[in-house]
């Protein structure tokens, strides 16, 4: 690490990042009152929904700068635990969302402890590896319904079970809670002692190491937090969506779509997860929206093509546009 | 990037409103019924969707038309009851996944405001499409999803002319029981082989509850990874196995594979009974070539009964203009089915009122040689499900299917090898 501003200025900074994370969410809260449209609501949910995921993998994939592909096996874990806890044994999903976030931060344990031993893209692909492993077992394990998925049914209209009938609006201030839990965690551990620990890993494991920063133990926390993040957003797009099944809870594209508004957005910034769902969400539904009916795919080359874009225009993600740069600029390398 | 994102949703709103008001400002009188239709239409069930575009619309072309087709509305001109006003389609991608699914259809309702959704092809997305419209209180008209769970859900707006995987499979054990009589060679064992998503591992669990109440002995029961590269150690087994009847259920690369491989290993099965899909793709029988003969395969549509369905030419040969020259086939033939329910409980109902729709709906009630299908008919019960939707046995006899089961509509007699 370089030259480290000086310490007040950081604490400016910081507290500067509050104040905008504060006037964002008041204007969040307000934004889909004018919208009356269901659709457009529903958009709004969807991508609040994605900027706290990215948020979740940016802690792991974006401070700790361990890339993994295999996030969509924490997402459909919290989305298992919690609906099979609803539809099995009537727990709310209120509840059952802390024990999908719990098992979550299990697994993301589980999947770290072998793992963090590869480095780099030994990583990443391990971490795929493990996400198709899960998937396999799940379409093939009959205790879960196998391939064929578990129905949410709606009972009735409440905020404890997480149901609404035809309302969006509810779900909105659902997701805006996630989404606003997950930034202030971001911002906590950002400005902790694991942040710069993370960082430090990211940088160079091996100057990191000779200050005595106990490496190891510093990913798998960074993997916790990921992973129980991530198990909550499982569980609330479960009760979102009332169906979970193996291929849309725990496939490769959930994975890539997870890591896709950080990396977009800016990997390892605060900024990054929200404002890369903010672009990506939306353009992917209503590409869908309005040029899916044709059948030729336009849809998805417009969005592989700006993916593209983003990524060779602006190869620090979206947030370098507002003039703020990586926490832990420079190329991901690391050792364990 | 308040502003950014603000002004993205902004501009969305105006086009989703553009988009929404578009189709309403057309005819003077009357105005055409918006109706939703919801299936894949990029990935990899992509090719589906599209014949179900098709489908769809060769059967609106009927009704809005003038092909006097001989079956109900295939008179043309719109539909009588609601003044001659025609039905007009609109397709939204559900690029088989559910969530997307579920937000098209959530678009279609609130914005296009269609009276319908017709859908969907996979049972996952079928799921989620049947929630969200009896959240809203509209239709869903299943046109060919097949798992029985969705008529199982408890909603008051699903409607399924199809027959479902519990019919077809039950229809297999029907034959095998008759045909059993009518020879003196019964069938006492099967070998299920399955690939292992949705699709195979629920026909296999029905097949194999079927075979033990039937008292037909299952030999073996074998589960693969779909678009495997090999089924060569699966034929093998199939072969020390030797049953009766090869119970299959695959899709198209697999089902080629599969027959290769029993081939390569010198097996010939006395008798292969399919769950549709791969074996009734042309791209299978173009693939095998010979080694198709004799093969039979559970459907819900004989293209060549048309004795006692005389509309099956004049739709084939509208549908084949509209698709690049391909045949109707099981799927796309419940599709026409599917739009011709809807329309006439529109026309009876008279009203597209959700409510007059549905009770249209529910006394549906359409003889069999009204349609192109070789049910005895359409009639609703209270879960929405077609009782009288009964599926048929085909058999590949010299290059053709022929429909040999039910016996009362049967095109040709079964050539039957057990117990030879």
């Amino acid at each position: 690490m370089a030259t480290s501003p000086r310490p007040n200025a950081i604490t400016r900074r910081r507290t500067r990042e509050l104040v905008v994370g504060a006037a964002l969410l008041v204007v969040l809260a307000l934004l889909p009152l004018p919208i009356a449209g269901t659709y457009l609501r529903g958009l709004m949910v969807l991508t609040l929904l994605y900027a706290g995921l990215a948020q979740g993998w940016n802690i792991l994939g974006g401070y700790c700068g361990q890339i993994s592909l295999g996030h969509a096996l924490y997402f459909g874990i919290g989305a298992y635990t919690s609906t099979l806890l609803y539809t099995r044994l009537g727990i709310p999903p209120t509840l059952g969302l802390f024990a999908g976030a719990a098992l979550g931060a299990l697994a993301a344990l589980a999947v770290g402890w072998p793992c963090f031993r590869l480095s780099g893209h030994y990583y990443a692909i391990a971490t795929l590896v493990v996400g198709l492993m899960v998937l396999l077992l799940v379409q093939n394990w009959g205790f879960v319904n196998a391939a064929m998925g578990i129905t949410i049914p709606f009972r009735t209209e409440s905020w404890v079970q997480l149901q609404f009938r035809v309302a969006v609006l509810p779900f909105y201030y659902v997701m805006l809670g996630y989404a606003a839990i997950a930034w202030i965690v971001a911002w906590v551990v950002e400005g902790s002692r694991w942040g710069y620990i993370w960082r430090a890993v990211k940088d160079d494991v091996a100057a990191a190491r000779s200050l005595a920063v106990r490496v190891f133990p510093s990913k798998m926390a960074a993997a916790a937090i990921s992973g129980a993040i991530v198990g909550a957003g499982g569980a609330l797009y479960a009760q979102y969506v009332g169906f979970i099944d193996p291929d849309s809870v725990l496939g490769l594209s959930l994975s890539v779509l997870i890591a896709l508004p950080a990396v977009v957005g800016g990997v390892g910034t605060l900024w990054g997860p929200l404002l890369g769902a903010a672009v990506l969400i939306p353009v992917q539904q209503l590409s869908v929206a309005w040029l899916g009916s044709s059948g030729n795919g336009v849809d998805l080359m417009i969005y592989g093509a700006l993916i593209m874009g983003l990524a060779l225009a602006r190869p620090q993600g979206l947030v370098s546009l507002f003039g703020v740069r990586s926490q832990a600029g420079g190329e991901v390398v690391d050792d364990a | 990037m308040i502003g950014f994102g603000r002004k993205l949703l902004l501009g969305a709103a105006l086009l989703g409103m553009a988009g929404g008001f578009a189709p309403r400002q057309a005819q003077a009188a009357p105005p055409d019924i918006l109706i939703g239709a919801v299936y894949p239409l990029s990935g990899n069930a992509a090719p589906i969707g599209h014949d179900a575009q098709q489908a769809l619309e060769t059967e609106a072309a009927i009704i809005n038309g003038h092909h006097d087709v001989p079956m109900l509305l295939g008179k043309g001109g719109g539909l009588p009851g609601l003044g001659g006003a025609h039905v007009k389609l609109i397709f939204a991608d559900s690029q088989n996944n559910p969530q997307i699914a579920q937000s098209e259809a959530q678009r279609l309702i609130t914005q296009d405001h269609v009276v319908a959704i017709i859908g969907s092809y996979t049972s996952a997305t079928a799921v989620t499409i049947s929630q969200i419209c009896n959240r809203y209180r509209v239709p869903y008209i299943s046109a060919e999803n097949s798992a029985p769970s969705l008529s199982k859900q408890g909603l008051t707006w699903f409607f399924r002319p199809s027959p479902t995987d519990n019919d077809f499979t039950k229809a297999m054990f029907d034959f095998y029981a008759a045909i059993g009589k009518k020879t003196g060679r019964p069938v006492h064992s099967v070998a299920i082989i399955h690939e292992n998503s949705v699709f195979g591992t629920d026909s296999a669990r029905i097949q194999t509850a079927m075979a033990k109440a039937a008292g037909i002995k299952v030999l073996t029961d074998i589960s693969y990874q779909a678009s495997t590269p090999s089924l060569s150690v699966e034929a093998e087994r199939l072969r020390a196995a030797n049953a009766d009847v090869v119970m299959p259920s695959s899709y198209t690369s697999d089902a080629i594979l599969m027959v290769h491989a029993m081939h390569d290993a010198g097996y010939t099965p006395k008798a292969i009974m399919a769950q549709d899909a791969g074996f009734i793709d042309p791209a299978f029988i173009k693939a095998v070539g010979p080694l198709a003969e004799g093969v039979m395969s559970r459907s819900s549509f004989s293209i060549d009964a048309v004795k006692t369905r005389p509309a099956i030419p004049a739709v084939d040969a509208l549908f084949k203009a509209h698709d690049n020259g391909k045949e109707l086939n099981d799927l796309t033939a419940r599709e026409v089915t599917a739009l011709q329910v809807l329309a006439d409980a529109l026309n009876r109902a008279k009203s597209t009122k959700n409510t007059a729709l549905r009770a249209a709906l529910r006394t549906t009630d359409i003889p069999g040689a009204e349609t192109i299908m070789p049910w005895v008919g359409i009639k609703f019960d209270k879960t929405g499900q077609n009782i009288e939707g009964n599926p048929v046995i085909l058999q590949y006899q010299h290059g053709q299917w022929r429909t040999v089961f039910p016996f009362a509509v049967a095109t040709a007699p079964a050539i039957w090898n057990v117990g030879k």
